[in-house]
């Protein structure tokens, strides 16, 4: 009984803890992509390349390769440049659109192989770390070690998340974002710019993967492939939202934080993105329309 | 009268071959409302279409004066030619309130306000649920939000597609009459697309007949008030089919 008790508070609390902590990065890359699938119908796969882009920028600026700024300079210098990557990268999948959904997210595997070829020719296949500038800090509550890392991630995902969700519910852009969303003819006939709102849409998923690979690169490593890999968990935690509920992927996004870790440390970290795999699919046949599907009832 | 809308040999492709409008002419009064009549698939929806600049089309259009084919949507809204479709198509995830902000987007936040205050006074049904989601809403519930929505933009043609399509008569009713009101209290001018020849005169100034993407006849209202003249309106323009 103790053995269980011991297990419980030394094992299971601190892994789903950190579980939480790296689910709130999966949400962050999760809400990106589903932001992008709902105002234009694409799974954007280049999200994960261009997020480890960003992350390399800022390391480039940081460490005197490309410039030698301070950590803020280069995450806002990184971040034009990823706004600007997203712009183009809309100019480009826009029309694709028109014709198929389809031709347009397998033109966005393009862009990501584009950027990761860039990546690479700019930075090398080298790895390299990024850290993030907090404080090194650590405490103990109840037994479970709380470091500043954590505190970092949980106030930037939590803030970010926040502001995304004000915008959304309670903003005009708001309005025109949900719209868009689920009738697009009926906010083309409005008079809306629909092209205006799919930029803020693509331009602010690209932020949040940028904020999400900046927070989880500290926890690894970083090389031309790692925030990709990052995003197949934030792509699972989409999948578990149903690909079309912002609030389904922030739940998604935490639940498989905490999965992943405990399979990890119970079962096998080696067939870790296998048991990613298989939570995707049975995602996929229990609830198919997203864990937040049932709430509410039929349309008439 | 001077024409608000005039629409010179407007013709509408679907794909390379297929021709849904060919060579309509007509134009809508300042404070009028013109309606098209014909059957399904007469090209009524696609004449509104392109109109509202959904649609590309062959031809001269021209609003208060100036050409306005070959703007966008956006472009034509700004002007106040306002598209209320077919099928209603209100955004059933947002609320109803949200659902008329959608509608006055670009209209500056007090005149919305009012205005939003002025449509939820003439659609008291939908008043009671404007903080509820707009899929909630019965289907005349949704024409009178749809219409709602289109006042938002402040227009001054007001393209009705079908606003009995699917309503019972009693609510089809409720929505002419207070169409009516609208239109006298607002002097807005509408063009309105029906396949339903005894409801249309309740409304319209003038209407045209549409068959196979032509229009074959320019009736008055008044000069079909007469039982038989309406008899032999119906039996030229629309067939048996339409006769109520």
């Amino acid at each position: 009984m103790n053995a269980v008790l011991d297990s419980l508070a030394f094992d299971l609390f601190p892994l789903v803890w950190s579980g939480i902590v790296t689910g709130c990065l999966y949400a962050l890359g999760a809400l990106g992509l589903v932001m992008i699938f709902k105002c234009s119908r694409v799974v954007n796969f280049s999200h994960g390349n261009v997020a480890g882009f960003a992350a390399f920028l800022v390391y480039g600026f940081t460490s005197g390769l490309l410039l030698a700024v301070s950590w803020g300079v280069a995450v806002l210098l990184a971040a034009v440049f990823i706004v600007a990557i997203a712009f183009l990268t809309y100019a480009l999948i826009s029309p694709l659109i028109q014709t198929s959904d389809l031709t347009a997210t397998i033109a966005t595997l393009g862009v990501g192989l584009i950027v990761q070829g860039a990546t690479l020719l700019l930075f090398g296949a080298d790895i390299v770390s990024l850290d993030l500038p907090v404080p090194r800090f650590a405490t103990s509550v109840l037994g479970l070690r709380i470091t500043g890392y954590d505190l970092t991630v949980l106030s930037v995902a939590v803030v970010t998340i926040g502001a995304l969700f004000l915008v959304i519910d309670f903003t005009k852009l708001g309005i025109a974002f949900r719209a868009i969303s689920s009738n697009a003819f009926a906010a083309e006939v409005c008079g809306l710019n629909l092209a205006r709102v799919q930029v803020f849409a693509w331009s602010v998923a690209a932020g949040l993967g940028v904020i999400g690979a900046l927070l989880i690169v500290p926890t690894t490593f970083l090389s031309a492939t790692t925030v990709a890999a990052f995003m197949l968990q934030a792509f699972a935690a989409a999948v578990i939202g149903g690909f079309a509920s912002l609030p389904g992927s922030l739940i998604g996004g935490i639940l498989i934080g905490i999965l992943m870790n405990l399979f990890t440390f119970y079962v096998s970290p080696e067939y870790a993105s296998t048991f990613l795999l298989v939570v995707i699919l049975a995602a996929l046949n229990v609830f198919p329309n997203g864990i937040l599907a049932p709430v509410r009832g039929s349309r008439v | 009268m001077t024409d608000l809308l005039r629409i010179d040999h407007l013709s509408v492709f679907y794909g390379a071959a297929a021709q849904a409008v060919e060579d309509v002419s007509f134009s809508v009064p300042g404070n009028a409302v013109v309606a098209l009549l014909g059957a399904n698939g007469a090209g009524k929806s696609s004449i509104m279409k392109a109109v509202a600049g959904l649609i590309p089309g062959r031809g001269a259009i021209t609003f208060d004066g100036a050409r306005i084919d070959g703007t966008t949507t956006r472009a034509r809204v700004a002007r106040g030619i306002v598209y209320v479709p077919e099928g209603r198509a209100v955004v059933g995830d947002l609320t109803v309130r949200e659902n008329l902000v959608l509608g006055g987007y670009t209209v500056p936040g007090p005149a919305r306000r009012s205005r939003m205050e002025m449509v939820l006074d003439l659609f008291p049904e939908i008043a009671g649920k404007a903080n509820g989601g707009a899929w909630r809403l019965s289907g005349g519930e949704q024409q009178m939000l749809a219409i709602g929505r289109g006042l938002m933009a402040g227009p001054r043609l007001l393209l009705l597609d079908e606003p009995s399509l699917g309503l019972a008569p009693l609510l089809v009713r409720r929505v002419f009459d207070r169409l009516a009101t609208i239109r006298a209290e607002s002097g807005l001018a509408i063009l309105l697309v029906e396949q339903n020849l005894a409801m249309t005169m309740r409304l319209a100034d003038e209407i045209h007949f549409l068959r196979g993407g032509r229009l074959i006849g320019h009736k008055r209202t008044d000069e079909l008030r007469d039982g038989a003249a309406r008899q032999h309106a119906v039996d030229t323009f629309l067939g048996a089919a339409a006769a109520e």
